[in-house]
């Protein structure tokens, strides 16, 4: 079909002008990244990247990357495991229907609103305390204890987001053809033999997408950590995304608060790159 | 001959295998249904508790249901103002999304010109960059030319989480379709707007309503963007709802009633919509 050189331009158009004015406020943030800005105390001035230098001799940004590290690893690895075994379990029969409707209800809370129910669950009188103690176990602290809290952001994080994953793997299981398992299980192959040679190399473009959303998705988490924690107690929960937050709302000082933003932006612009690229190799080949 | 015996022989066998591990699936299932709705259902009880029952220790399972929590949540303006917010600001955003995004995605999808993929991953990238990188700028930006604490402010704000999803699904349904539908049109003298009306809007018309409402849920849902550049008069559900909760007490019955309620049309939204959003995410992943 024939159309002017300018018409995919001119399509596109509002979507760049999106993109130019968002520009302006990154290019700000970049810069106030390198000055020493604090909103009571005037202007940004040029202070040759001491924010970032401080940020790693404090310590504070060295335990708010592990913090996040930690937090993306274990929640993608936890929530891959058990939503691709879920998915298998549900794709066995017709009751996969049944359960399915109801397994996906903590994904379309506000994440929000699904920690505030944690909460309840988990205050020191809460429920999950008083079924430990009838079962004769130990209670726990769980948000507000440092050791415990960062488990507890964790486990609400598995809770919201393995319906994510459970939702994806059975698009992508749909996709592994029975014969080929059959045939394989005929070969005398067993069912571990057969997960790891046949469902899970044709799992892995939508194994991709999944790590994609999840892992960038957790790389920057606020809303579980801030509404539980508020990044505490003192520090247990404090990652980069929430430390800004606490530098520049709290303690207005919006130099430090845009140098781990952008740590954390090179960080997650890293990781949604590489899975970028290998999605479209995979689309592709 | 042989080989009908074997089949035959192996069947009773394998159906008893094929049975336990059904029933090994079933329990494993219920277990992690029981895991996800509990949290659901214990809010959901207690939003009908009354404030005596709900701050005793055990907890008590059996008690006078009252409906006084949402008579109170949905007679003040402290949850009704927000949920109002709410509504005002995501359907803005998605409106916004829809003027800029559909012409972006058909570009995408339908034209080969320079710096296509630049865009398109640069649209796609405002969803993978932490939300304050570019909130915190705006904060100050907006206070000085008047859009803190406003319907539009929130709004534009907002095309950071609504935008990329929507132009990235439209993108891949609109690729799905073959490009003869529209060259059919030329053929019989139409236009490329003939034919994005007349053929290619009405099949991308399930594709669009499920990234509008995944659009939906991710604008509702959204706490960064409210959080920051909201002030009292935009408070939307997810900053109202930490009202409840105060230094000097929380009001567990109404923070209850209030989440029951919020829950409400993302679950709604969703239901409706499950099958085309998951095909969305991953189009081009699965073949067949």
């Amino acid at each position: 079909m024939k159309h002017s050189r300018i018409l995919p331009y001119l399509l596109s158009l509002p979507g760049l002008a999106i993109l130019v004015a968002i520009l302006y406020p990154f290019l700000t943030g970049a810069w106030w990244s390198f000055t020493s800005y604090r909103l009571n105390r005037g202007d940004p001035e040029f202070n040759w990247g001491e924010n970032y230098l401080n940020l790693f001799s404090s310590g504070e940004g060295g335990h708010a990357l592990l913090i996040t590290l930690t937090y993306a690893i274990s929640t993608v690895v936890i929530e891959t495991i058990l939503g691709v075994g879920i998915a298998m379990l549900l794709n066995k029969g017709k009751y996969g229907n049944f359960f399915r409707i109801l397994i996906v209800l903590p994904l379309l809370l506000p994440p929000v609103i699904a920690t505030l129910m944690w909460k309840v669950m988990l205050t020191q009188n809460g429920l999950v305390n008083f079924l430990l103690e009838s079962g004769g176990l130990p209670t726990s602290l769980w948000f507000n204890g440092p050791q415990t809290a960062l488990l507890s952001v964790i486990l609400v994080d598995v809770w919201i987001f393995t319906p994510f994953v459970i939702l994806l793997a059975q698009a992508g299981l749909r996709s592994v053809p029975i014969e080929l398992r059959e045939a394989s299980s005929i070969d005398g192959a067993g069912p571990i033999r057969n997960f790891i040679s046949v469902t899970l190399p044709l799992l892995r473009p939508v194994l991709v997408v999944i790590i994609l959303f999840r892992g960038i998705d957790s790389l920057k988490m606020f809303d579980i950590i801030y509404t539980s924690t508020k990044g505490g107690p003192i520090d247990a929960t404090t990652n980069l995304h929430v430390m800004a937050y606490l530098d520049g709302i709290r303690s207005l000082n919006f130099g430090m608060a845009m140098a781990s933003l952008m740590i954390l932006w090179l960080l997650t612009y890293f990781v949604a790159n590489r899975l970028l690229k290998i999605r479209r190799q995979e689309s592709l080949s | 001959m042989t080989a009908t015996k074997t089949v035959f022989r192996r069947k009773p066998r394998r159906k008893i295998k094929g049975l336990a591990g059904h029933l090994l699936a079933i329990s494993a299932l219920t277990l992690w249904t029981l895991f996800a709705l509990a949290p659901i259902l214990w809010i959901f009880t207690m939003s009908l508790k009354s404030p005596g029952d709900i701050i005793t220790y055990p907890p008590v399972f059996v008690f006078d249901p009252t409906i006084s929590n949402y008579a109170e949540v949905l007679s003040g303006t402290k949850f009704l103002v927000p949920f109002w917010n709410s509504i005002v600001v995501t359907l803005g955003s998605l409106v916004l999304t829809l003027i800029i995004g559909l012409p972006t995605a058909y570009a995408l999808a339908r034209f080969n010109y320079r710096g296509k993929e630049s865009i398109g991953f640069a649209i796609l990238s405002l969803r993978f960059a932490p939300e304050l990188l570019i909130v915190l700028p705006l904060y100050l930006i907006y206070q000085n030319i008047g859009l803190y604490d406003t319907y539009l402010g929130l709004i534009l704000a907002y095309q950071l989480v609504t935008l990329p999803m929507l132009v990235w699904m439209l993108r891949s349904f609109i690729e799905e379709l073959p490009q003869e539908l529209e060259e059919a049109v030329a053929i019989d003298g139409g236009n490329r707007w003939t034919a994005f009306r007349h053929v290619l809007f009405r099949l991308i018309a399930p594709g669009l309503g499920a990234s509008l409402m995944l659009s939906f849920i991710w604008a509702w849902n959204s706490y960064t963007l409210p959080l920051v550049l909201g002030g009292r008069t935009t408070q939307v559900i997810t900053t109202g709802i930490q009202q409840y909760i105060s230094y000097q007490s929380i009001e567990w019955g109404q923070m209850a009633a209030a989440t029951v309620l919020s829950m409400i049309p993302g679950i709604l939204f969703a239901i409706l919509s499950l099958r085309w959003i998951v095909g969305g995410l991953t189009a081009g992943t699965v073949k067949g």
